[in-house]
């Protein structure tokens, strides 16, 4: 339904292209990936030895991914790539200390980019909504339906941060990451059961905080 | 407790997951930029052992006291000045003499060269 969000700040169709830099995109599009059989702990131990060809190898691995996570759940564009950096950043450094078996970097990174997000998220809350601040002047075709798509997913992501933090985090990687409860439970370290009691708890308040905006939003009222 | 049911918050997930930017030209510099070698990896392996010796006293400024401190006993030691050889003079006796070789080792060893 929704390809891409556009307006200042927000997701724009341009920015929902390929645009990585040469390399990264020679090694994730036309050239096989040489390190292909090689693991994410692999590639950060050989950075932490000084390789800098396994920097550029992690960020094309994981940069989009990391991206995307904080895009979905802050529907900033810039306060998103802002996270991923900060994200990266952590990655960086930790690295001398990464102990290769003891965890896997993608569910390390889903913890920080989700405490980055709820971060995030807290200081927006008493700040000025998206839809108190005058829509910029769109004349491309279905622009209507993009600034649609564009308040609907501010809303939803103005709602998460109504949310306690734990509840956020819970219901972004389960709804929004599409994360099955125990890889949330090894992420957030907690158990199966607390991810089911947060993560509906977090839902049925959603549901609650949205409830007033449906007409608005696009949708009919029941 | 049950997950609720709502169309609309489905429909939001969706048209949130379906969000996949990929990153620009740009922040893939910014994250590179920022992808230098750990600092420590670096510090560690070009600190030798002085160095180490030098931070656990406390640097250059703590090592130049210390240097500062021989120097002034030894030449202490060496002329010393007329208040600490009273003061020696006093709880020691008025002459002082020490030898730091036994002068009896020459004669030994011609003793020893003889036979």
């Amino acid at each position: 339904m929704i390809a891409a969000v556009a307006g200042d700040g927000l997701l724009s169709p341009a920015n929902c292209t390929l645009g990585v830099t040469a390399l990264a995109k020679q090694q994730m599009n036309t050239m096989p990936d040489p390190t292909a059989g090689v693991s994410d702990a692999a590639l950060l131990v050989a950075f932490a030895r000084g390789d800098a060809q396994a920097a550029r190898d992690l960020t094309a691995r994981l940069l989009p991914r990391v991206l995307a996570q904080a895009t979905r759940m802050l529907t900033n564009q810039a306060e998103a790539e802002d996270v991923a950096q900060e994200a990266m950043i952590r990655l960086w450094k930790i690295a001398p200390d990464w102990q290769q078996g003891h965890a896997q970097v993608s569910t390390w990174l889903y913890r920080v980019v989700a405490n980055l997000c709820t971060d995030r998220l807290r200081k927006r809350r008493g700040s000025v909504s998206l839809d108190q601040i005058a829509e910029p002047e769109d004349s491309t075709p279905n622009a209507a339906t993009r600034i649609q798509t564009q308040t609907r997913l501010r809303a939803l992501s103005d709602a998460l941060a109504q949310l306690p933090e734990r509840q956020a985090e819970a219901v972004a990687l389960r709804h929004l990451e599409g994360l099955s409860n125990p890889e949330i439970a090894q992420i957030m370290d907690i158990s199966v059961r607390s991810v089911e009691s947060l993560t509906a708890r977090g839902k049925r308040a959603l549901v609650d905080i949205l409830a007033g905006r449906k007409a608005e939003l696009g949708y009919e009222d029941d | 407790m049950t997950d609720p049911k709502d169309d609309m918050l489905d429909d939001l997930f969706a048209e949130a997951r379906a969000l996949s930017p990929q990153p620009s030209d740009a922040l893939v510099a910014r994250v590179l930029a920022d992808a230098r070698p750990p600092e420590r990896a670096i510090t560690s392996a070009q600190t030798g052992i002085f160095t180490r010796l030098l931070d656990v006293i406390g640097g250059w400024p703590a090592a130049g006291g210390l240097v500062a401190a021989t120097l002034a006993g030894v030449w202490i030691g060496v002329a010393p000045p007329a208040s600490v050889e009273d003061f020696t003079a006093t709880l020691l006796g008025d002459q002082v003499a020490v030898g730091f070789f036994d002068t009896d080792i020459a004669f030994d060893m011609e003793t020893l060269a003889d036979g």
